[in-house]
């Protein structure tokens, strides 16, 4: 095994996937994605396309009917707990079913990941300032996510996606609803993780206005990605 | 901040947030233990005073008149072998005129100086694990099968009301026991399972994180372990502040000791940790 090849491991793999709905609606159709190590993948699709479903199914919270779903080379089932756990603290994620503790301030739950991995109290410290201050978020940092705007709470959500170098970050329409500055400083943001050796998965109903570079663009219909 | 920190901020923030919560769970369970303290002091107080009197008791074992005065060493010894028997005194002829002149204030056998008509006997004391209606019963048919016994004669009837009534104080107490560990495991439950339907959006944003059931349920099991800990301390505390200020005269009132206390406020603690893991278990399963 080459140098090369070490590095293009797969950090996303779903094969043959179908998934219906609790009403019976099939959502997902033999479906197959891959994702390696360093790649953006832009996923699109209309309003209850599936997009949020495939999310969840990337983080254990649905299981499949038929195919696999393997994440880092392990295989997600809502049973193994532990090895969810573990493949989970691997992920960084924005919107759809990732949500702020409404109880942590913003501080606590930007370092959470750090904390859950029992990572030092300084490195925690550095890492907080760095993502308070890249995201403008400073004087925020003692205020509770339900006194935050919809903005500074996606904004929270980028922080905490980032502050353990998360290698997979799984974002939900990031750019939805945002004010024309801020959708220029989250495109950045994307464009600077996109560049940065880690995997991104977007999903979003329109494709961004800026390329990211080498994003690889696909689009959910009718369950299937083409 | 550490993951230890963080439970106990968690906790913390977990007491702040829903003081009331805690504190009627608190207050209800202080009541409860309470309850139990009493019953208890009360239990340990009435078997002293049960096993003050059972020490008092005495078989009275009656000599047939037909026995020679000479052989009655003999049967003493004999009564002195018998399993469980602490000592026999005799008791004469003139040793039962005086009891009974003692007794009435009279001697009631002015008219008897030569032919005295009472009974010799012996006064048996029984050793103290013997002293119940079982063993007292098998020891008077011993008594019974000995040559030159006539009668023998205990407390039996009272012996056994004050048997039936040490039991059903220990069934009351056991099924007290029983309702409060169950009424504890059930208030202190409910209380944090409320306290974790506040929290269940940030559970599960917690777990998709990458937390696990410990990390997250450990706070609201450190609250049932503190809940019940501190309800027992409570309730041992009202306890003795109110044996400060009533006094007895007539009953001296028997306090479990100190190492006993402190294993039941444990084990109450324990309880309580308990019932906050059930409370906080059927969220994490959801």
């Amino acid at each position: 095994m080459t140098d090369d090849s070490i590095e293009k491991q797969h950090v996303v793999e779903i094969e043959n996937v179908s998934l219906r709905t609790d009403r019976g609606g099939l959502v997902f159709r033999d479906l197959n994605l891959t994702i390696d190590s360093g790649q953006t993948v832009i996923v699109s699709g209309a309003s209850g396309s599936g997009k949020t479903l495939l999310a969840e199914l990337l983080v254990g919270l649905r299981s499949v009917e038929s195919g696999r779903v393997r994440l880092f080379g392990h295989e997600v089932r809502r049973r193994r707990k532990r090895i969810l756990r573990r493949i989970r603290r691997q992920i960084g994620g924005v919107g759809g079913p990732f949500g702020l503790l409404p109880l942590l301030t913003v501080a606590e739950n930007i370092t959470l990941p750090l904390v859950l991995v029992g990572e030092r109290r300084k490195l925690q410290q550095e890492r907080l300032l760095r993502m308070l201050s890249e995201f403008s978020l400073l004087k925020l940092a003692g205020k509770y996510p339900p006194n935050l705007t919809r903005v500074e709470s996606s904004l929270v959500q980028f922080a905490r996606a980032s502050i353990a170098s998360q290698p997979l970050m799984i974002i939900d329409e990031p750019l939805a609803g945002l004010d024309p500055s801020t959708y220029c400083r989250v495109t950045e943001y994307l464009i600077k993780v996109a560049v940065s050796g880690r995997s991104l998965l977007i999903l979003v109903s329109d494709l961004p206005s800026t390329n990211i570079p080498d994003a690889i663009s696909l689009r959910l219909e009718d369950g299937e990605l083409v | 901040m550490t993951r230890i920190a963080h439970i106990f901020r968690e906790l913390v923030r977990n007491l702040y947030r829903n003081a009331g919560t805690a504190l009627a769970s608190i207050l209800s369970m202080t009541l409860l233990f309470l309850l139990f303290d009493l019953f208890w002091i009360a239990a340990g107080t009435s078997d002293r005073f049960y096993r003050e009197l059972l020490s008092e008791i005495e078989v009275e074992v009656y000599i047939d008149g037909t026995v020679a005065d000479s052989s009655v060493a003999l049967l003493s010894r004999r009564i002195l072998s018998t399993e469980g028997v602490f000592t026999a005194t005799y008791v004469s002829r003139e040793d039962a005129r005086a009891k009974l002149a003692d007794l009435v204030d009279m001697d009631l056998l002015v008219r008897y100086e030569d032919n005295n008509p009472l009974p010799r006997s012996f006064l048996v004391r029984i050793q103290p694990e013997y002293l119940n209606s079982t063993d007292l019963a098998a020891m008077q048919s011993e008594f019974q099968n000995m040559d030159g016994i006539s009668e023998i004669y205990y407390g039996r009837e009272w012996l056994k009301k004050a048997e039936d009534t040490k039991s059903v104080f220990l069934e009351i107490g056991l099924v007290l026991g029983l309702l409060i560990l169950g009424t504890v495991l059930v208030s202190s439950t409910n209380s944090i399972r409320l306290m974790t339907r506040v929290r269940a959006v940030g559970f599960r944003q917690m777990m998709l994180l990458g937390a696990g059931r410990l990390f997250v349920s450990f706070p609201f099991i450190i609250e049932g372990f503190l809940i019940g800990g501190v309800s027992a301390v409570a309730g041992w505390l009202i306890v003795l502040y109110g044996s400060t200020r009533i006094q007895f005269s007539q009953i001296e009132i028997v306090f479990p000791t100190t190492d006993e206390m402190v294993i039941f406020c444990a084990i109450a603690a324990l309880l309580g940790g308990i019932s906050g893991y059930f409370g906080v278990r059927k969220l994490l399963k959801e």
